[in-house]
């Protein structure tokens, strides 16, 4: 095996059962979040993985071993691949006490040897001796999970599937949960796909993001990279960036460097806008029609008699829902008719931020993002309003 | 109390139901499993024996088996068996029109099973035998119990198309059924009533039983 590929490698491309498109790819050791609305495909590529369903076309490549190719006309049963599976409802087996689901991936082997080996993997998930008797009903959602994980390490896998693991947890367990998937994380140096539909779970526990709507892989990069330059307004929404604006690229400033970004604003005229002098990647022609985002980061709430620079924008906060231990606040811009901030707030002074407050707003320009909107309609925003990822 | 009769009678069930399991339990699962277009076709024809006059399905039977129909000659010819009016026709007739009370429950149950189930069972490894023997049967096992129990208790009581195939021939095609049938027929009622009595307790008593095991081995889920 040579160390330069990466351990997991993906791409498919049909149209039907259903369309998937795209390609990703994931190290030894590494956690990959799929994430993306319902429906956007995330349990077929799953499913493509495992084997369960072979794509039209496309390729999964597995350290040295080709588990599909289909221009090759290989596709490898589930039998045949060693994939650790954890089911989004278990698919543990109800007749089976929870010795025996584990015991299911080990058959190969003499009985005692089996039982044996089977009971390591409960103790290593944390299932006391009594509970490892019980069959799947006698347990909590979080037991059956891990008696799931065991299942799939037993598996000794070359590739760790995670399908929706957390959506039938509670809470509580769930954070222990997160703890056994951060030690498997450091001990397996395999491959490990998570889905979900939980930006807070992925961004926590993922090293890479793969973001997939309506079949497309979108984008892959660290949660970061993708939080701070989405590839696309699509890709805004999905990952649940709220400050995305409308603007035009001007082109290069004297600054080298250094564009000029014309921000938009319903209704405002053409000398009324502001020119924000932000990041140039030598990308965008003239005149060209963007999307702008900025991360929380490069945003501060100044007072009001604080305003001074190109940079800082007149605010006044218009809703402000308290959620328990923070605020949700939304802020509009005099400047701009029609831009909205949505920022969430932690510490005391929040507490003086009521509906109606006056004050002032800086962005951090060196954060800002522009994404074209294509003529396609691929970049363009469609104004959605409903954020389908849970926030 | 005519023995031989019930001795025949419990052949006939026991065979009919090595004949059919395999099939029933191969049919049934297919048609839980299957999408195929023309599987309300193939459900229509499973149960057909079920709606239908006994008669009606023993008079085809009896026209297909004949010695002057294809299959009837071809038997002939081939194995030497003459089909109407002898037991192996009684078998044919008897696996054909127990065909509902097998493959539905089977059905049923292998429908009842989570498709993830057996996925789970194909990434663990597990060959398709392996999760069959494994997962499926035991999960289906009630549902596969009560087929079985149906179609022996039915196959006892089976009047009609054993009249129409197999006459009544004493240790030959004469079941308990047609024994009772006759005695009644020559004013014996005292014998009649006693073999009533026995098929009923016979009946009653498998399929409570299969009853109370179904009960048993649900698995909770």
């Amino acid at each position: 095996m040579t160390h330069t590929s990466p351990a997991l490698h993906v791409s498919v491309e049909q149209s039907q059962p259903m369309p998937l498109k795209g390609s990703f790819q994931c190290e030894s050791g590494q956690l990959l979040a799929l994430v993306g609305p319902s429906g956007a495909g995330k349990t077929s590529l799953m499913r493509i993985l495992s084997g369960l369903m072979q794509p039209h076309h496309g390729k999964v490549i597995v350290g040295d071993e080709i588990w599909c190719d289909t221009d090759n006309h290989i596709c490898l049963p589930p039998q045949r691949r060693h994939v650790g599976m954890v089911f989004q409802d278990y698919a543990l087996m109800p007749h089976f006490d929870a010795i025996e689901n584990v015991s299911l991936p080990l058959l190969h082997l003499p009985r005692a040897e089996r039982t044996k080996q089977a009971k390591q993997w409960l103790d290593h998930v944390g299932l006391t001796h009594a509970e490892q008797h019980r069959k799947p009903a006698d347990l909590s959602g979080g037991q059956q999970q891990r008696v799931a994980v065991a299942r799939a390490l037993a598996r000794e896998p070359k590739l760790m599937l995670l399908d929706e693991p957390f959506s039938a947890v509670d809470q509580m367990n769930r954070q222990s949960l997160y703890r056994l998937l951060a030690d498997l994380r450091r001990e397996l140096a395999i491959p490990i796909i998570l889905v979900t539909h939980d930006l807070n779970e992925a961004r926590m526990l993922a090293d890479q993001l793969v973001v997939i709507d309506n079949g497309h892989i979108l984008q892959q990069g660290t949660p970061s990279a993708i939080y701070n330059a989405p590839r696309n307004a699509r890709v805004a929404d999905l990952v649940g960036i709220h400050n995305r604006f409308l603007g035009e690229w001007i082109g290069p400033s004297e600054q080298s460097g250094q564009g000029l970004l014309r921000w938009k604003g319903k209704g405002l005229p053409l000398n009324k806008q502001p020119i924000l002098s932000v990041r140039d990647k030598g990308r965008l022609p003239e005149g060209q029609p963007v999307n702008w985002v900025i991360p929380s980061d490069g945003i501060a709430l100044i007072k009001k008699n604080e305003i001074a620079r190109e940079n800082d924008f007149h605010a006044e906060v218009t809703e402000s829902r308290h959620l328990g231990e923070i605020n949700l606040l939304t802020l509009t811009i005099k400047e701009v008719p029609g831009a909205e901030f949505v920022l969430t707030l932690s510490g005391s002074f929040r507490k003086n931020l009521a509906v109606g407050t006056k004050l002032g707003i800086r962005l951090d320009l060196s954060l800002v993002h522009v994404m074209p909107i294509r003529a396609d309609g691929k970049g363009k925003s469609k104004h959605r309003t409903e954020y389908p990822l849970k926030l | 109390m005519d023995w031989q009769a019930l001795t025949l009678s419990l052949q006939l069930a026991f065979v009919t139901l090595l004949v059919l399991l395999p099939f029933g339990l191969w049919l049934g699962r297919w048609l839980a499993h299957t999408q195929v277009r023309y599987k309300a076709w193939i459900e229509g024809l499973v149960v057909l024996p079920l709606v239908l006059p006994p008669t009606v399905l023993g008079y085809y039977l009896l026209v297909s088996m004949g010695g002057s129909s294809p299959f009837g000659q071809w038997m002939q010819n081939t194995f030497g068996i003459q089909l109407t009016f002898n037991f192996s026709g009684l078998v044919i007739a008897s696996v054909i029109f127990n065909i509902p009370f097998l493959v539905q429950p089977i059905q049923r149950a292998f429908e009842a099973i989570p498709r993830e189930l057996g996925e789970a069972a194909a990434v663990s490894g597990l060959s398709k035998w392996q999760s069959f023997w494994r997962i499926e049967v035991l999960l289906a096992w009630p549902g596969i119990l009560s087929g079985m129990v149906l179609t022996f208790v039915h196959t006892l009581g089976e009047f009609g198309v054993v009249l129409m195939v197999g006459g009544s021939i004493p240790g030959e095609t004469k079941t308990i059924a047609i024994s009772i049938y006759d005695r009644v027929q020559s004013f014996d009622l005292e014998g009649a009533n006693q073999m009533a009595m026995m098929l009923l307790a016979l009946s009653l008593t498998a399929v409570v039983a299969s009853f109370f095991a179904s009960a048993r081995l649900a698995v909770r889920r």
